[in-house]
């Protein structure tokens, strides 16, 4: 099972609070690695998130939460 | 969890006639859909080149071009000076030597300080050389409110442009058809008009609508221009309507059939010029009820348009008045009450659909 | 007059002056033939405005001996001379004008919408407005990568419009392979220049888009011809824009049915008309004779001829067919 994170925005800041602000890939979905997952915002840096491996997705947080940095957001089996 | 599973894909025409297996698709808001599909023509035809402000680095203000720089470089996706007449100018200028540019107006409202260039060139060098010169060009410019932006930078105004020849207008309303109207808008050989709403983009930085992140299908997808879509058969009123208002009008159709109150068919227009006047008659001749919601001004623009050609092909089809939900004749005004009394908001369109099945 | 220029070269000034100017005087026959007794603009075999270039032929004749076919030129309402002396097919221009089916616009677009894309010729109505696709035409030359060069024509009064310094802003920003022509005749319409324009001359004005401006003050073929190859030059070799501005000379109104009671020089017009000076010239060179100028007002009136008769034996379109051609 590999841990999809929230991910270093600010380079400056990496304490920085962020939110989720979409889920592409649905619950239950088969993803393959490098399929696009979410966007994350930290102010108004927008960062796309991608499956880091293949496999099935587990969404464990909900679009708009608000987050930091290595905070766990999914699981991929 | 929040994530909605049940998402309805728009259809192209009459559902009966969809194919067996549905191609490949990812999932993708609107702005990305656009970026791939212009991406893919960009890698197909090396005449393709984007123009506009804030167009490479930024990536475009509502992100309809987030990464192509990175992708094709700084002669391919340039950054213009704030010269709206000069650039689209420009552009006329290269389409009618061959090249195929897209070149965004960073809002449509900014229409004004370069109009001339647009419906007196762009919309009539093909008519006035008698055919002898093409202009195959895509205009494509940032339409509609509901954050704030005020009357300069909330307007929707395709009925303007609907209004003068020479150019056809496309209005998605969701991913899938966002990607496949900006194809077939690059490879037609005249201008076209391309208005999307900053709504329906899928922004993270902006409130959006869940449909505004939606299966793409991936490969060569083209949505033919002067098509409509029933995005949700019904059989007592009509909706028809386009762009964020499709959204607006599932959501209440949705909420209406739970609860037994109208069973609601919904016609997503996505062409303007031309306009699918066949779809709507032949809805409404079933129905009998029509509902043209619309965020442009109410007077003198497409709503009117519609009425119109229902009343000119046999106004005995409707069994009710139409209804209207537009902008009233008000430029969009800044604070959030006000502006949300003057959008067509899904109480609106509720209020409406209610009147045409309410009992006489 | 220069030394520079080659004698064939000045043959050719003098021939292509003489044929814009025959032309010009028989649209203008044509014109005014079924308006009368009193003129009536919708009326006659050529309705609606006419702006004839008669006085202006040393602009179009020195800049356009220094392109071919594939360089483009934009030109403005008043689009003959330039439309000749850049090779526009005169038969099927002249064919427009009177509103044919054989017309370069199938009659649809008429004297102020001249097309001609195998000469990669248009003009344009809206003052300035011919300028930003000029520039563009420019920029598809160069991401081709060929040496060809547009040529955008305006004039005086329409370089206080937007367009005209937008267009000379981005064109010096991309260094684009254009030559901007403004033809000072003196008049927008009834507004002289000192009453529009804040500045001498428009030559000035290159120098805010750190462009070089040249101002060519006498209404000379062969001076415009000398600035116009320098720019032209400078431009095939990726040097960028040039302004050139030629003080010319409007013969005649801004439009046909301008009784020009504004104009209080009205009577000194007719003796700086450029042709008969630049024939005096020529002659005491020993470059023409009687008969050399016979044979060039000839030829310049066979070929002008021919081109109305191949009009007026054009038919007129359709009215069915009145919404063809909106879209490809």
């Amino acid at each position: 099972m590999t841990d999809v994170v929230f991910p270093v925005i600010s380079q400056s800041d990496p304490d920085a609070e962020g939110t989720l602000a979409t889920w592409f890939a649905e619950d239950g979905a088969v993803v393959a690695e490098g399929d696009l997952l979410a966007e994350v915002a930290v102010d108004k840096v927008d960062m796309e998130l991608v499956a880091p491996v293949a496999g099935t997705i587990t969404l464990i947080e909900d679009e708009g939460a608000v987050l930091r940095a290595g905070a766990l957001i999914a699981t991929i089996d | 969890m929040s994530i909605d599973t049940t998402q309805q894909p728009a259809t192209q025409g009459d559902p009966a006639e969809q194919p067996a297996a549905a191609p490949a698709t990812k999932r993708l808001n609107t702005a990305k859909a656009m970026v791939e599909a212009i991406a893919r023509e960009m890698e197909r035809d090396e005449d393709v080149f984007v123009l506009g402000e804030d167009v490479g680095a930024y990536g475009g203000i509502f992100s309809s071009t987030t990464g192509l720089l990175d992708r094709f470089g700084p002669e391919r996706v340039m950054d213009t000076p704030i010269s709206e007449t000069g650039f689209i100018g420009a552009a006329i200028g290269a389409a009618t030597e061959g090249m195929r540019p897209i070149v965004e107006l960073m809002f449509v409202d900014f229409f004004g300080v370069c109009m001339d260039q647009i419906y007196n060139h762009m919309a009539k060098i093909h008519f006035e050389s008698g055919g002898n010169v093409k202009v195959p060009m895509v205009l494509m410019t940032a339409v509609g409110g509901g954050y704030s932006d005020g009357a300069q930078h909330s307007q929707c105004l395709w009925g303007t442009f609907a209004h003068l020849p020479g150019m056809k207008v496309v209005v998605p309303s969701n991913p899938a058809d966002a990607a496949g109207l900006m194809t077939a808008a690059i490879r037609d050989d005249n201008p076209v008009v391309f208005m999307f709403h900053k709504g329906i983009q899928g922004l993270p930085w902006m409130a959006k609508n869940k449909r505004s992140i939606g299966p793409v299908p991936t490969g060569d997808h083209v949505v033919e221009i002067g098509k409509a879509a029933t995005a949700r058969p019904g059989s007592d009123v009509t909706v028809v309507t386009l762009s964020l208002s499709v959204h607006h009008a599932l959501d209440v159709a949705e909420e209406l059939a739970a609860d037994g109150t109208a069973d609601v068919e919904v016609i997503d227009l996505r062409s303007i010029v031309p306009l699918d006047t066949e779809a709507i008659i032949e809805s409404v001749t079933r129905t009998g009820h029509l509902v043209i919601v619309d965020e442009d001004y109410q007077s003198f623009g497409l709503s009117g348009e519609i009425a119109a050609r229902i009343a000119e092909h046999d106004p005995t089809i409707l069994k009710a008045p139409i209804s209207r939900v537009a902008v009233p004749d008000v430029p969009i005004p800044y604070a959030r009450p006000l502006e949300y009394t003057a959008l067509p908001t899904p109480a609106r369109i509720k209020e409406a659909i209610i009147g045409q099945v309410a009992p006489a | 007059m220069s030394s520079r220029i080659d004698a064939a070269v000045q043959r050719d000034l003098y021939d292509q002056m003489v044929l814009i100017r025959t032309y010009e005087e028989a649209i203008l026959r044509e014109y005014h033939a079924d308006k009368k007794p009193a003129f009536d603009i919708g009326a006659g075999l050529i309705p609606g405005e006419m702006h004839l270039a008669a006085g202006q032929e040393p602009v179009a004749a020195g800049v356009c001996a220094h392109l071919s076919r594939g360089d483009a030129v934009t030109a403005t309402h008043r689009p003959h001379h330039f439309a000749i002396a850049h090779g526009v097919d005169l038969n099927r221009m002249t064919a427009e004008i009177f509103g044919r089916v054989d017309g370069l616009g199938r009659g649809r677009g008429g004297h102020m919408h001249l097309f001609d894309p195998d000469a990669h010729f248009s003009c344009s109505g809206i003052i300035a407005e011919g300028y930003p696709p000029t520039a563009g035409q420019a920029l598809a030359f160069k991401k081709r990568g060929t040496d060809r060069v547009a040529v955008a024509v305006t004039g005086e009064g329409a370089a206080n419009q937007g367009a005209f310094h937008e267009t000379l802003n981005l064109a010096a920003l991309w260094k684009l392979p254009v030559i901007f022509v403004v033809e000072d005749n003196d008049w927008g319409i009834s507004v002289p220049r000192s009453a529009s324009t804040s500045v001498a001359n428009n030559a000035e004005r290159a120098a805010a888009y750190g462009i070089p401006g040249v101002r060519v003050e006498d209404n000379a073929v062969e001076a415009v011809h000398e600035a116009a190859g320098e720019a032209v030059e400078r431009a095939r070799n990726g040097g960028g824009p040039t302004l050139i501005e030629v003080h010319t000379l409007r013969l005649w109104g801004h439009f046909e049915g301008d009784a020009q009671g504004y104009r209080a020089d009205l009577e000194g017009v007719p003796g700086k008309d450029p042709i008969p000076t630049y024939e005096a010239a020529l002659r005491k060179a020993g470059i023409l004779d009687d008969a050399a100028v016979a044979i060039t007002r000839r030829a310049a009136s066979d070929t002008v001829e021919s081109a109305i008769a191949f009009a007026k034996a054009s038919p007129e379109p359709d009215p069915s067919t009145v919404r063809d051609y909106v879209f490809a």
